[in-house]
């Protein structure tokens, strides 16, 4: 899709960006809402399943994560989404997509998903990450599949 | 000047017509004036339900159109002094009225009566946008299943976008037992998606059906599970705080003789 820089719409409404890299969605997007954006975007409330995100940089939800979420939309590998509570339909990033693996539980952490070896890759987010040497670090790796750019 | 309630769900079979039924009992029977209007035109349910049927002469897109007046199509209900139904047209569709025609309507109604309680078509199309018109406050109805929690969470957004805000949740057709076996969605798991206030738990009865079949309500009968709490979401409509009612007070012989027996 074609994304304007500085353009944001929430469902139907276009909303005027406060500044050209991140905004603010300060509500819920329940089913059948949508998000798009050229840049960032952080949510102050939940995505809830149904629900679309789409942004051409990172993607951060204050909140749970169970719908479906496309960062580094123009193709970004190093874009990232980070949720509190990570339980997403589907994770976008770039142009890989994933699923969870049936079954997954929300660890109720805030977790960080991100492109690692050419896989979608999520972790626990540590705020204090690069110092934290010694801390035990669990990764879980998801199915990923990678798909042609415009394909 | 009354109030506008519309009774929402996006999917179809939740229990829509029958709350609308029982809470609309529940009011009249309370002393209030109700009037329940059927937004589902072409598919019209709420008068059978309420075994009104065959008084119906002039209906919903009759007064949206001018071919009578409101008063004209209000049918008065059999049991309840003060409860009035304005049926939905059956041989026409959701696009022989308007938005804004809905809006007047209710303008009307709430002169008269203390509560207009509209029971919405299942779906989310020009049928809701109707319905929701002329509303000042929302019932969303949901079942513990995912895709009516899905289709509840979609309408609840739809509803915020069209400026009714804060709509309260009703969860229809719960089986405690399930529940506690794991094998049906709880009340916390709903409420942590749709992050409403809740307005109610109707527990799975069979009494409805069998109510409903006879053109009857449930409100009325004082020993029926689903009958109370309906009469609690009335109270609670009204204002009154009351706590949820204890779904599996009934279940468990034992437990009741043995709290009787003040070993419980």
């Amino acid at each position: 899709m074609a994304l304007e820089p500085g353009q944001i719409t929430v469902g139907s409404r276009v909303i005027k960006p406060e500044d050209d890299q991140t905004v603010l969605v300060e509500r819920t997007l329940r089913s059948g809402q949508s998000v798009f954006y050229a840049g960032n975007v952080v949510i102050l409330g939940d995505v809830n399943p149904g629900a679309q995100v789409t942004a051409t940089g990172d993607v951060i939800v204050v909140g749970s994560l169970r719908g479906t979420v496309h960062a580094g939309a123009g193709g970004n590998e190093k874009a990232m989404v980070v949720a509190f509570r990570f339980e997403p339909t589907q994770l976008r990033i770039a142009s890989h997509i994933a699923r969870p693996p049936e079954g997954m539980i929300s660890t109720g952490q805030p977790e960080v998903a991100r492109i690692k070896d050419g896989l979608v890759t999520i972790e626990a987010y540590l705020a204090t990450g690069e110092r934290q040497a010694g801390g035990a670090k669990v990764t879980r790796k998801l199915a990923g599949a990678r798909i042609e750019n415009g394909g | 000047m009354g109030e506008v309630i519309v009774i929402t769900s996006g999917k179809g079979g939740v229990g829509k017509t029958t709350a609308t039924a029982n809470i609309g009992a529940g009011l009249a029977m309370r002393g209030y004036k109700v009037a329940l209007v059927d937004a589902d035109i072409g598919l019209r349910n709420l008068d059978v339900v309420l075994g009104l049927e065959n008084r119906i002469v002039y209906d919903l897109v009759d007064v949206a159109h001018g071919h009578c007046r409101l008063k004209q199509a209000l049918i008065k209900d059999k049991r309840f002094e003060g409860l009035y139904l304005l049926p939905a047209a059956q041989t026409k569709d959701k696009t022989a009225v308007k938005p804004e025609q809905m809006k007047e309507i209710c303008l009307q109604l709430k002169e008269e009566f203390d509560f207009v309680i509209i029971d919405c078509p299942a779906g989310i199309e020009q049928g809701f946008r109707n319905a929701i018109a002329g509303a000042e406050k929302a019932i969303v109805i949901t079942t513990p299943e995912v895709s009516a929690v899905r289709d509840a969470d979609r309408v609840i957004g739809l509803l915020e976008a069209a400026e009714l805000r804060e709509p309260k949740l009703v969860v229809n057709r719960l089986r405690p037992r399930m529940v506690r076996q794991g094998d049906m969605m709880t009340i916390e798991d709903i409420i942590d998606i749709l992050a409403v206030d809740l307005l109610g738990v109707i527990p799975e009865d069979e009494q409805i059906i069998v109510t409903t079949n006879r053109g009857d309500t449930v409100v009325l009968m004082d020993r029926s599970r689903s009958g109370e709490a309906f009469r609690n979401i009335t109270r609670r409509i009204l204002g009154e705080p009351v706590p949820l009612m204890e779904l599996e007070r009934d279940g468990h012989f034992f437990a009741r003789l043995r709290r009787i027996m003040g070993l419980g």
